[in-house]
């Protein structure tokens, strides 16, 4: 049976963890990215995605479970009518063809059938591991088809000050215990010590403390980072959702029945307010002495 | 302008999320409901083009009977009237079968909308997809994943979505489907004159016939543990010494 | 003659005046303060008569018992006084002659003298906090007015025995009768006669007319204020109507937005305030440098009330008061317990609340999570009910289903306790001691929602009532009869507010349950609980607004040696939480410093408390301010207490 992979660009990991899925579903896959220039159009590369896929009949056709990965994928279900699975972790061809996917962000996970062909699945992010000899995988171009309505017209770039949340290697996050914006004072000087990025729960956003662009989470941003120390966060499903992609996870929470703990490596009993501080000093000791 | 909202009653799974017996559903005795994250911000959205350009603004629903707390709620921060597709207790709807009763009740509409809202994804089942699907079958254009919306003078959408680096524009002519995500704006606390009049704002409701589901939902897991085993590195500030041994174990002291 | 025409000149003054006042009552919302006539005329007599809300600040109480008495008693003069300026040999027929009444009046005159020179002492040479924001300068023109009054009338009775025109006999007037040793009987003395009536009949008439016009209102509104008082719980709070089928929608009044929507009780506190100042001594938002003054919020609102014909639509907050102060308030209700007068600051402060949350949705933005938890969740920490009774996984307690039967009590733990780690302890403790006593109970578990109690503190009666009508529904539905709960604002709330909604539960605090259980046998603490000893402090909630003093205290003494703080029972001084405050950030000092303080300065070890919300207060409090004392709620050191092995190490 034949797989075609959407990539996004082959350095990225994302498109080789997709590579790497869709090898474990039959033959080697054919590996395909849209070349929109400048511009992405997300109809447009759909349309000819799905072109590509009414011409060679694979069996699967396989995408990046990215904001762009799941989109490019939902337009191709739709030009060709068929059922389309986002965010899975595993899938096993046959009739039915069967998969796992994620729901809730990643906390729970559903078995389901595809009733449809080809069988459209994008890969939930981190749910294989990447091979880096995919680096220099062999990807086929194709152009995006027709006159793009809904296309990117110009880029506005960012004025964010400090460690970009999305791409921190270590990101110290501050949740309901923090108790006030000023009481983020603490965090952000501990995150300045790391050369980290502040993050935050839902709750401090919705209290106007910090500002969405900080929320890490189900429906804020996605964190992956090697380290995130989560201060004063309870561990409710939808936090965990965002930040489930830390290598590390360090929790400091006064109450040892939180949920967070059960999904720490280290954990730290007590008052935000007291060990963050405490955690500041001791590294300007370490790197003064 | 006429907009519609398609909203999702979603429970608040909280900490830990149970199973009913079978599997088939969460079991939601003793949870709160409330609406996906990401659509709440998109009633919010509506209710503000609408302040600011004029019209009418309609949230819609697929769901169960209870789901009529929802649409009161959208109403009761502004959304002018609702419309209920009252779907039978604990069904499930694939994305598939969602675009299509939402597509209906859109031609059933007395005035087509010029822009049509989603939430980006759905904080449940998180398919991705019902609001390219219903684009599609309505001919409309659509983009996702959307953080900031304005109206520019002849008709046309100015939207900005979040990519790495900064922020991409698209400009769009309306009708037109647009997805976004929490953060794009802060939803407003309902005043209690504005629920009071909710409760009496008009709601139409339909039954439609749950066609047979091309993905369908065998049975719901929880993730297997991580299989951790948090190493407790103290209590309060006398942890830190702990801590930063760790830390310089990361490489990061 | 000059009199009937001073008399109209003054009458006129004062009752046009009286008209406003009386229109401006009449406009204003309505308010339900009929009944209870027992209970309103022993307030009457002790508050008003006895003064004694006055005497809890015993010298300038004693003062101003003076002065007020001295009025009452010296009102028949003022018919003697103008009956002596139209005819000078006439006088109130008997009363004018007695001899018993005259020592009186020289008695009180005396005395009256003594208060006025006493609180010009205290304005002027002590100067308190109290008055900072006051109209100092009416006060004066009072004092003086009132002494005016007196002295002229002493002096009149001094000239009048000077010329025999007495009507009593001299000797029962001994001041007035010294003074006449001054008055020799010539003509001099016969014009200086005139001259003192006169004064004395028009400084009176002129008190008449500005009367009205100044605080000195207070004489004539007091007494009505007192009797329209609360006389039901002091903790409760008048519910709002959302479903009035007489009311149209439009019409609704959901709280105070703009003056006429004082109800006429509010507006009548407004014109009764003296501007003491006590309830600002006593407020501990502003002992702790916040804005708040519940003297000015009343001074302030005073002000719209007149103003309202200018401008109706003039929004109270911020113009009359401003929304830092509406937020600063805790709830504690010290306010009300030390003004004289019985003005309800609290009802005021509410009322702005509700409009500014239910209409504007205005307020402090680090509220708004608690406030959509308690409406989505059913519990302000926005944890899932279902976790609700995880605190008493190892206990065995019972969780009672629908359709079980009735337990003989009910434990209400509260949302605090069943998920702050803190306040769990408490609740883990008092089922232990429960249990140990052998008593017929059991928890409600996920199906125990928020009572509702932040919702409406904060303002948001609408929240809060959905909440009462579904609580009461659920206690009722099990046959609840009796209700235990270690939390005071569960407390205050299942007790005094669920009866207007249906539910009537004996309810006891868990201090009270376990004294009485230590008390006769069935706990036996074995004492005492380390060496240091423990202060008790007392929940405004549960001290103040229901009289829960000695049950906690009473344990307190049977597991550890006792000390006070001074400012203890109903004096007690807020750990800061209440009003919602647990969720909402805090400017200036913080009130749990203030208070761990002041625990820390008895010496005691331990800081005894009977309310989670205290815990975990004042728990916070030690940590930010490093004092070496452990909090604990009486329910915990009881348990330690009965269990072999005594108090973890600290």
């Amino acid at each position: 049976m034949s797989v075609l992979v959407f990539v996004e660009d082959p350095a990225d990991e994302l498109s080789q963890q997709a590579l790497s899925f869709a090898r474990s579903l039959g033959e080697e896959p054919t590996a395909v990215a849209i070349d929109g220039g400048e511009s992405y159009a997300p109809a447009a590369w759909g349309q000819a995605l799905a072109a590509l896929t009414r011409e060679r009949g694979p069996s699967v056709v396989v995408a990046p479970g990215t904001d762009r990965g799941n989109e490019v994928l939902a337009h191709v279900a739709a030009e060709l009518d068929l059922p389309m699975a986002a965010n899975c972790v595993s899938a096993t061809p046959g009739d039915p063809f069967t998969l796992t996917r994620i729901r809730w962000g990643g906390s729970l996970l559903e078995e389901a059938r595809l009733h449809g062909s080809p069988a459209l699945l994008s890969v939930a992010p981190h749910a294989v591991a990447a091979d880096p000899a995919d680096a220099g995988m062999a990807v086929e171009t194709i152009a995006p088809a027709g006159e793009a309505v809904v296309k990117v017209s110009e880029r506005v770039q960012a004025h964010t000050a400090g460690v970009s949340l999305a791409d921190a290697d270590v990101v110290v996050s501050g949740g309901r215990g923090v108790g006030s914006a000023d009481g983020f004072a603490v965090i952000e000087e501990l995150a300045a010590l790391l050369g980290a990025a502040v993050g935050c729960s839902r709750a401090v956003t919705s209290a106007g403390w910090r500002p969405h662009t900080d929320q890490v989470g189900q429906t804020g941003t996605k964190v992956s980072p090697s380290l995130y120390i989560a201060c004063g966060i309870s561990g409710a499903t939808q936090h965990m959702a965002g930040c489930k992609g830390a290598k590390k996870l360090l929790a400091i929470n006064p109450d040892a029945e939180a949920s967070i703990f059960a999904s720490a490596d280290y954990a730290v009993i007590g008052d935000l307010h007291e060990v963050v501080p405490a955690i500041s000093a001791e590294i300007r000791k370490a790197r003064g002495a | 302008m006429n907009v519609l909202v398609c909203v999702k009653r979603v429970p608040l799974t909280g900490g830990k999320i149970v199973l009913t017996d079978d599997a088939r559903a969460i079991s939601t005795r003793h949870l709160g409901f409330t609406i996906s994250p990401h659509e709440e911000c998109g009633c919010e959205e509506a209710v503000r083009l609408i302040e600011q350009h004029g019209g009418s603004s309609t949230v819609l629903t697929l769901g169960p009977p209870e789901a009529e707390e929802q649409l009161r709620d959208m109403m009761a921060i502004g959304i002018d009237r609702a419309v209920h597709l009252v779907t039978g207790g604990s069904e499930e709807w694939d994305p598939q079968a969602t675009a299509s009763a939402i597509v209906e009740a859109v031609h059933n509409e007395p005035e087509p909308p010029d822009l049509l809202l989603f939430g980006n994804e759905s904080a449940d089942a998180g398919n991705y997809q019902v609001a390219i699907r219903v684009a599609h079958k309505l001919g409309l254009p659509v983009v996702t994943g959307i953080k900031g919306i304005s109206v520019i003078d002849d008709g046309r959408l100015r939207l900005e979505q979040e990519v790495a680096g900064g922020r991409d524009v698209y400009v769009v002519p309306m009708p037109a489907v647009v997805s976004v995500k929490e953060g794009i704006n802060l939803p407003r606390y309902p005043s209690v004159p504005g629920r009071l009049r909710a409760k009496r704002k008009p709601l139409d409701t339909n039954t439609p016939a749950r066609p047979e589901p091309r993905l369908e939902m065998v049975r719901l897991a929880l993730p297997p543990g991580s299989g951790k085993q948090a190493q407790v590195l103290g209590g309060g500030a006398e942890a830190a010494p702990a801590v930063v041994t760790v830390l310089a174990e990361l490489g990061l002291v | 003659m000059a009199l009937a025409a001073a008399l109209a000149v003054s009458g006129t003054l004062f009752i046009t005046r009286a008209r406003l006042l009386a229109r401006l009552l009449q406009t204003a919302a309505p308010a339900e303060r009929s009944g209870d006539i027992a209970r309103r005329t022993r307030n009457e007599a002790t508050i008003v008569l006895g003064q004694r809300k006055l005497l809890q600040r015993l010298g300038p109480g004693l003062m101003h018992a003076f002065i007020f008495w001295g009025f009452l008693v010296l009102v028949p003069t003022i018919l003697i006084a103008m009956i002596g300026i139209v005819d000078k040999h006439d006088t109130l027929p008997w009363f004018g002659h007695q001899g018993w009444y005259a020592l009186l009046v020289d008695i009180f005159c005396v005395l009256v003298l003594i208060g006025v020179i006493a609180d010009f002492y205290i304005r002027k040479v002590q100067r308190p906090s109290r008055f900072k924001g006051s109209h100092l300068g009416e006060a004066d023109l009072i004092l003086v007015l009132i002494a005016t009054i007196v002295t002229s009338l002493l002096l009149w009775h001094a000239t009048r025995i000077a010329l025999h025109l007495n009507e009593w006999p001299a000797s029962w007037s001994p001041v007035s009768n010294a003074l006449s040793k001054l008055f020799a009987d010539n003509q001099t003395t016969r014009v200086l006669e005139r001259v003192f009536v006169w004064i004395h009949v028009l400084t009176i008439l002129s008190f008449l007319a500005y009367l009205p016009r100044s605080k000195h209102l207070h004489i004539f509104v007091a007494a009505v204020n007192v009797w329209f008082g609360r006389t039901r719980a002091r903790g409760r709070l008048e519910p709002l109507r959302f479903d009035d089928p007489d009311v149209p929608e439009e019409e609704l009044r959901f709280g105070a937005g703009v003056p006429k929507d004082l109800t006429w009780k509010q507006a009548l506190d407004t014109f009764t305030c003296t501007e003491c100042g006590r309830c600002q001594d006593a407020c501990p938002a502003y002992a702790t440098g916040k804005i708040l003054s519940p003297k000015l919020l009343i001074m302030g609102l005073r002000d719209a009330v007149f103003a309202q014909s200018e401008d109706a639509e003039r929004p109270l907050v911020p113009n009359a008061v401003p929304a830092d102060s509406v937020w600063d308030c805790v709830t504690c209700g010290a306010c009300i317990q030390a003004c004289p007068v019985s003005i309800e600051h609290v009802d005021h402060i509410v009322d702005l609340r509700r409009h500014l949350v239910m209409v504007e949705s205005s307020f402090p933005s680090e509220a708004e999570p608690m406030l959509r938890d308690v409406e989505r969740a059913s519990n302000p920490w926005g944890k899932p009910q279902s976790e609700r009774a995880d605190w008493a996984a190892d206990l065995a307690v019972k969780v009672l289903e629908p359709g079980d039967p009735a337990p003989e009590y009910l434990y209400w733990v509260g949302c605090a306790s069943s998920f702050d780690e803190r306040a769990r302890k408490t609740a883990q403790a008092t089922a232990k001691l429960l249990q140990a006593a052998n008593l017929d109970f059991a928890i409600l578990g996920p199906r125990e929602s928020c009572t509702g109690d932040p919702a409406r503190r904060i303002g948001n009666e609408y929240v809060f009532q959905a909440f009462a009508e579904q609580n009461v529904e659920t206690l009722n539905d099990a046959g609840i009869t009796k209700v235990i709960t270690g939390c005071p604002h569960c407390f205050n709330t299942l007790a005094n507010e669920y009866p207007d909604f249906g539910g009537n539960y004996e309810v006891i605090h868990h201090s009270e349950l376990l004294s009485t259980l230590v008390r006769d046998g069935r706990i036996k603490p074995a004492r005492p609980q380390g060496e240091l000893p423990i202060t008790y402090h007392d929940s405004c909630y549960l001290a103040r607004h229901n009289d829960v003093l000695e049950s906690p205290r009473q344990i307190v003494s049977a597991v550890g040696q006792p000390v006070e703080m001074r400012r203890s029972g109903k004096q007690t001084f807020c750990c800061g939480a209440g009003g919602a405050h647990m969720w909402m950030e805090e400017r200036a000092k913080p009130i749990n410093e203030e208070r761990v303080r002041e625990a820390a300065a008895t010496g005691a070890g331990t800081l005894a408390v009977a309310c989670p919300f205290c815990n975990v207060m004042l728990d916070d409090g030690v940590q930010s301010v490093g004092a070496g004392l452990r909090v604990a709620d009486v329910a915990t050191l009881l348990s330690e207490a009965i269990e072999d092995t005594s108090r973890p190490e600290d």
